[in-house]
């Protein structure tokens, strides 16, 4: 079976090879389900397309097809979330899980585009700016990072189910991502605030949290966030001095 | 340049929400007031310090108290630090909770010793809360200090685990030779990804159950280099729960081209078959194959 994410390839003509390609093409042809979910798709994509963002180059686009696996992996392995049936192309984790892997794509090709590269889970070798300042490319890519989770976060439903927590386990993924950017970047305070939202999202992926519970923590984030992307807004290279 | 109207807006929004109108809902001023506090890390932190002081001081909800506190976390100045420390140590429940939280956020050194103190006498959740603020702060070597003069196998198992999660290698492992203390560092070191501690006592065939343990915990570390060590422990050992032990690692490990070497390599039809189903459960690709040879072979 053709899943998502290949056809999510095959919608930006990106990492197929011509075999793959021909496969898709000719399941497209005769079957009419993977033809609806791929044109359902290709309206979602092309309703993010954003001209200005600049494109990563081709092996940090590897690199982050790479990250995208094994933060999937990982997702898999985990055993607190219990796995359900068949992959609902049009649920909201999907929907969202999506929008947040795009997202963060965006985040870090406006990262990237500034010739630095930021520690990928799980050891993968980076190079680092030595420079004391905060690369203004990474607070760019942060400051999508932190609207994306904070439009996420407005937009899980109010009940604790299987889909919020596997949205939820992609926002925690990324945010482990920039955290170790961060780190690595001048920004220790910046670091400390990522590393402090982690326990509030894994109480929220709880499945067995009250709505109540979820409400109050919901709110903790995002006015957290909200303070935070002020601060970032205010004065983006004030954290190399500040520690 | 527009700090001025910033202020008095927040200043207002503040009295207006206290003083609360009859009108308006206890929500909707609650909601004015956290608004009014967002608004404040907009205003410099010598005036917004004493805004902040005075919420914290006021009849405000916990709610609004706690995001006073983030602000507070948010200021750079000594004195901020000071009140969350006053705060942490005076207040109890959430506020005392939250005031810790954001001393770790904060990264004041000298903040983040002074909860030391109150580590020493706080309850559990107190004790567990200062070691989440530690690692917010990164701050390995103040969970060290806590686990190495732990006082009983609880707190020492807390502060263990935080330094697995901290990935704090160099510090687990001097605390390496701690009387009794094997489980809780083995799952430590699986989860900080300590293959080497690990491979050390997964090849110690002194205590199988430990021995147990560590093969366990390489399996959650997982890695080429880990599906070999499972590979030599299984062929090397006499004891069937450890065979049995390296070999579910080996299935949680997602180790299927040893399983498929172990299954070639066998001479024993039980031992085969186990090791079969082991693959076919794994949902390896190489059972289809090893199946079809058994079958083909019948004919």
């Amino acid at each position: 079976m053709i899943n998502n994410d290949t056809l999510t390839l095959y919608y930006y003509n990106d990492g197929l090879t011509d075999d793959e390609r021909n496969h898709v093409e000719s399941a497209l042809r005769s079957d009419t389900n993977l033809a609806a979910r791929y044109g359902a798709l290709s309206r979602q994509l092309s309703g993010w397309n954003d001209p200005e963002t600049p494109a990563a180059p081709p092996h940090l686009l590897a690199r982050w097809h790479d990250s995208i696996d094994r933060a999937a992996q990982s997702e898999n392995n985990a055993p607190e979330i219990e796995k359900t049936g068949p992959f609902q192309f049009f649920s909201f984790a999907w929907g969202g899980a999506l929008a947040a892997t795009l997202a963060l794509g965006v985040a870090l090709g406006m990262f990237f585009s500034g010739n630095d590269v930021i520690p990928i889970p799980d050891g993968i070798p980076v190079e680092v700016t030595q420079s004391t300042a905060v690369p203004a490319s990474f607070t760019r890519g942060l400051q999508v990072h932190l609207r994306e989770s904070q439009w996420e976060l407005a937009s899980l439903p109010a009940e604790a189910s299987t889909d919020n927590a596997q949205l939820l386990m992609q926002i925690i993924e990324q945010n482990r991502m920039f955290e170790r950017a961060a780190k690595q970047n001048n920004s220790p305070n910046v670091a400390r605030l990522l590393r402090a939202f982690e326990p509030i999202l894994m109480r929220l992926a709880n499945e067995d949290i009250a709505p109540e519970d979820a409400e109050a923590l919901r709110a903790q984030l995002a006015f957290e966030l909200n303070v935070m992307l002020t601060k970032l807004a205010r004065d983006p290279s004030k954290e190399a001095h500040t520690t | 340049m527009h700090l001025l109207p910033k202020i008095l807006f927040v200043s207002l929004a503040l009295f207006v929400a206290n003083t609360s109108i009859a009108q308006e809902s206890a929500d909707d001023a609650e909601q004015l007031k956290i608004a009014a506090l967002e608004a404040l890390i907009s205003a410099p932190p010598d005036r917004a310090l004493p805004i902040v002081e005075k919420v914290l001081a006021g009849d405000h909800s916990d709610e609004v108290k706690s995001r006073a506190l983030f602000i507070l976390s948010q200021i750079d100045l000594p004195e901020a630090q000071a009140i969350l420390l006053t705060t942490a140590s005076s207040q109890s429940g959430e506020l005392q909770l939250e005031a810790i939280r954001m001393i770790g956020i904060g990264g004041d050194p000298e903040t983040l010793a002074a909860l030391r103190g109150i580590y020493d006498t706080g309850d559990i959740e107190v004790k567990e809360s200062i070691l989440h603020a530690y690692l917010i702060a990164d701050d390995s070597a103040a969970v060290f200090e806590i686990a190495a003069n732990a006082v009983d196998d609880d707190e020492f198992e807390q502060a263990v685990q935080m330094l697995g999660v901290m990935g704090a290698t160099d510090e687990l492992a001097k605390l390496r030779d701690r009387d009794g203390s094997t489980e809780s560092l083995i799952h430590a070191y699986a989860i900080s990804g300590d293959y080497e501690s690990l491979r050390v006592l997964a090849t110690d065939s002194s205590d199988p159950e430990q021995q147990m343990q560590a093969i366990h915990g390489l399996s959650i570390v997982g890695g080429e280099q880990v599906g070999t060590t499972l590979m030599e422990i299984y062929r090397s050992t006499d004891n069937a729960e450890v065979k049995e032990s390296a070999v579910h690692s080996m299935m949680i490990a997602d180790y299927d081209e040893g399983v498929l070497e172990l299954y070639r390599a066998s001479q024993d039809s039980n031992e085969k078959r186990d090791l079969l189903q082991l693959l076919v459960m794994m949902d390896s690709e190489a059972a289809l194959q090893i199946i079809d040879e058994t079958l083909g072979g019948g004919q």
